[in-house]
């Protein structure tokens, strides 16, 4: 019996030491701090090798820090980890995504102002509720616009009519005048602020989906399929994208993010400019405009929030952030940066910000995802010829009222 | 992989390790006192401290998760009331009241998405079925290169389905997809089908996947048991005269019974809970093609409405529960463990 005894008792000290221990290394031994940050960034266009490589920057000028990067595959996945996470009571220290999480993230109380990290008024637009900031923009942008490649096209469409006109001269047999991702309701937003419309009435949760300009927009873009033919059958993103890259799309509707690697594909053959505004009402259409955010979880311990804080300003600084465009095409998140020689040099870069100028800020709220799901199938049904636009938009409507009563 | 980064890891992973192992060790040391000391039963120490891991290991993966999803369909827990979601015999009867009588998904009520469910696992599991025993028979006569045609009818299961999915809707493009390009060719630019975008094709699309996912299964099951048929039996039907046909349902099919029926069993419970195919073909959302589990993964991660979800989670087992329990008894499926 007493060996018995004397071995569970060398065993419960063994675990009290080794849990001690690994707590104190873990935090602080000799002031050290260990961060994690998630990131939404993939490695297919370089900018996960080009986080990983500031961070080494990062970590040799701060040797009492070190952040452990976390890749997280899409930013649903990241979205989803860090709602169970918080649960768990696990959190990482620091998360670098998009600003349409904001919406979930302040609705469950999982993220905390950052208004005592950085000082917000030298950044571009931030997420802001009740008084506070809760995001640092690392980038902006995220929005829609016209890509051409000039091989195939000298001067671009500036009127939905010329869009039309020059599509039907460009598409034959498996080449397209125009091709942009049809199965997502993001490629629809800009065309609804053309034609006037908006996804939420002016209390900025209400949607207001079955309206005349939504039904417009709908038989705009069923008409440019099944009508004008100058784009292809069906198209995700994917689809579109190698049509473009393969010279076969004469045009593309793809956002910012994919600026970088279409400049190292075409070169000066690449042109940019604002989507064509819409000729039976004279307005631009209106990309959402969004951005690259850093948020900072509730409850992290301070030493990892001091450490937190001196990394968001380390890649929010001028030359990080001059980095940034020089290398991915990306708007900074700070003010002070857009003095950048490439975005007033570049003619990619001043044809992305031309669009800029008509974009919207994408809203934040949570109500936004049961907006999003209320449009996707209808607008299929419509390119399909399934279903007119008028009885789309009475589905769409009902939808997203459903899905937002769901979220209550 | 640079020698530090592994060390790292190695290090970051070794306390957990460390810790673990000391824990089941301490785990089996109390065990050992208890069965020696308190029970004073030393022999069977052994095999409890044997079993104690595997009982420790089933009791964190299952029994805790299930215990959490019921106490979970108990709560009115979604991001409104996240960290401090409220508890009570009342939130879960409004959780059940809210599956069968709202929308679940947009605009489909719980009633019509059941039957849809039910009319996806009837057409798979026949199919997987009637195929599995077609191909099972032929692999089971003389044939030459049986060991070849094996090899290339399994690949389907022994494949990712998160990966077949996504090849397969590759294949329903409306352009490039693989049926397209050959009906365009044979009848036509017209013939081409809206595979992805309309609700009876998609459905179908579904369909065609998962019979190509599901039937090499049934068919290794089939096989397996044909094999276990004597030949004896076969040779003496012939004799009084008995034709394939009869030989086939009175003969075959009655003596390969004991093994089909489990596994039509589990092709029922795996068929009705499929996500990977519904999910991944559907890529409009259609409402259609939508079945109870994907209606149930909207409803949880899409919506975040855990406390409906649990309760939706519970209704949807309960539902397998029955049929599980009616078919065993109808079919005698798993008799021979029960004796």
């Amino acid at each position: 019996m007493k060996k018995a005894t004397l071995l569970v008792l060398t065993i419960l000290l063994s675990l009290q030491f080794l849990t001690a221990n690994s707590n104190s290394e873990a935090n602080s031994v000799e002031g050290n701090v260990t961060i994690e940050m998630w990131t939404k960034e993939g490695d297919a266009d370089g900018t996960l090798q080009w986080t990983k490589a500031k961070l080494e920057e990062f970590m040799a000028a701060n040797p009492d820090i070190t952040v452990e990067l976390v890749k997280k595959t899409t930013v649903d996945e990241l979205r989803e980890d860090f709602q169970t996470a918080s649960l768990a009571g696990d959190v990482p220290d620091l998360l670098w995504t998009v600003s349409d999480h904001a919406g979930p993230f302040l609705t469950a109380d999982l993220i905390q102002s950052v208004d005592s990290f950085v000082d917000l008024s030298a950044y571009v637009e931030t997420v802001v509720a009740d008084g506070e900031s809760w995001a640092v923009p690392m980038s902006s942008g995220n929005h829609l616009m016209l890509i051409y490649n000039k091989d195939l096209i000298s001067t671009p469409p500036t009127t939905t009519d010329e869009l039309i006109a020059m599509g039907q001269e460009l598409t034959s047999g498996d080449n397209y005048g125009l091709v942009y991702n049809q199965t997502e309701a993001f490629w629809l937003v800009p065309w609804l602020g053309g034609f006037g419309g908006k996804v939420f009435a002016a209390d900025g949760v209400t949607p207001t989906l079955d309206t005349p300009e939504m039904t417009a927009t709908l038989q705009f873009l069923s008409d440019l399929k099944n009508k004008y033919k100058i784009v292809p059958q069906e198209c995700d993103y994917n689809a579109a994208d190698t049509l473009f890259k393969e010279g076969k799309a004469a045009m593309i509707i793809n956002g910012d993010w994919s600026l970088g690697d279409y400049e190292k594909l075409f070169g000066d053959k690449l042109g940019v400019t604002r989507l064509p505004m819409v000729s039976s009402t004279q307005k631009w259409p209106m990309p959402y405009t969004a951005g690259i955010y850093f948020m900072i979880p509730k409850d992290i311990p301070s030493a990892n929030a001091a450490a937190v804080g001196k990394l968001v300003s380390f890649f929010t600084s001028k030359e990080i952030q001059y980095e940034q465009v020089n290398d991915f095409n990306r708007f900074p998140g700070l003010l002070d940066a857009y003095d950048a020689p490439k975005i007033s040099d570049n003619e990619i870069l001043k044809g992305s910000a031309y669009q800029l100028q008509t974009g919207t800020p994408m809203p934040t709220v949570l109500e936004m995802r049961a907006v999003w799901d209320g449009i996707k199938p209808e607008m299929a049904q419509v390119f399909a010829e399934n279903e007119t636009p008028a009885e789309a938009v009475v589905a769409m409507q009902e939808s997203a009222v459903a899905g937002i009563a769901a979220q209550k | 992989m640079s020698f530090e980064v592994v060390a790292r890891s190695l290090t970051q992973i070794g306390t957990t390790l460390v810790l673990i192992l000391l824990a089941f060790a301490l785990v089996e040391a109390i065990i050992f006192v208890f069965y020696n000391k308190v029970l004073k039963v030393g022999d069977k120490s052994l095999t409890a401290m044997l079993l104690a891991p595997a009982i420790i290991g089933l009791l964190l993966l299952i029994v805790v998760p299930l215990i959490y999803e019921v106490v979970l369909s108990f709560s009115n827990m979604n991001l409104h009331h996240f960290k401090n979601p409220s508890f009570g015999l009342d939130m879960f009867f409004a959780n059940i009241k809210r599956v069968f009588t709202t929308k679940i998904l947009k605009t489909m009520t719980f009633w019509p998405l059941l039957l849809q469910t039910v009319l996806w696992t009837v057409i798979q599991v026949t199919f997987h079925v009637v195929l599995g025993l077609m191909l099972a028979l032929i692999l089971n006569s003389n044939i030459k290169l049986k060991g070849l045609y094996k090899a290339i009818l399994i690949l389907p299961w022994a494949m990712p389905p998160v990966i077949s999915g996504l090849t397969w809707r590759g294949e329903f493009h409306a352009k490039y997809g693989f049926f397209n390009i050959i009906l365009t060719k044979v009848f036509g630019d017209q013939a081409a089908l809206p595979w992805m975008t309309d609700s009876f094709w998609n459905f179908v699309a579904m369909n065609i996947t998962n019979i190509w996912m599901g039937v090499p299964f049934m068919m290794i099951i089939c096989l397996g048991a044909l094999q276990g048929v004597p030949v004896e039996y076969y040779e003496a039907a012939a004799m009084d005269g008995a034709g394939k046909s009869h030989r086939l349902f009175n003969l075959t099919i009655p003596l390969i019974k004991p093994v089909l029926a489990p596994s039509v069993m589990l092709g029922i419970i795996w068929t009705f809970n499929n996500f990977n195919v519904p999910y991944f073909i559907n890529q409009f959302m259609l409402e259609t093609s939508d079945i109870l589990v994907t209606a149930l993964y909207r409803a949880a991660f899409t919506y975040n409405q855990y406390g409906f979800a649990a309760a939706f989670a519970l209704v949807i087992f309960f539902i397998l529960f029955g049929i599980s329990v009616v078919y065993m008894k109808k079919t005698g499926a798993l008799k021979a463990i029960g004796d």
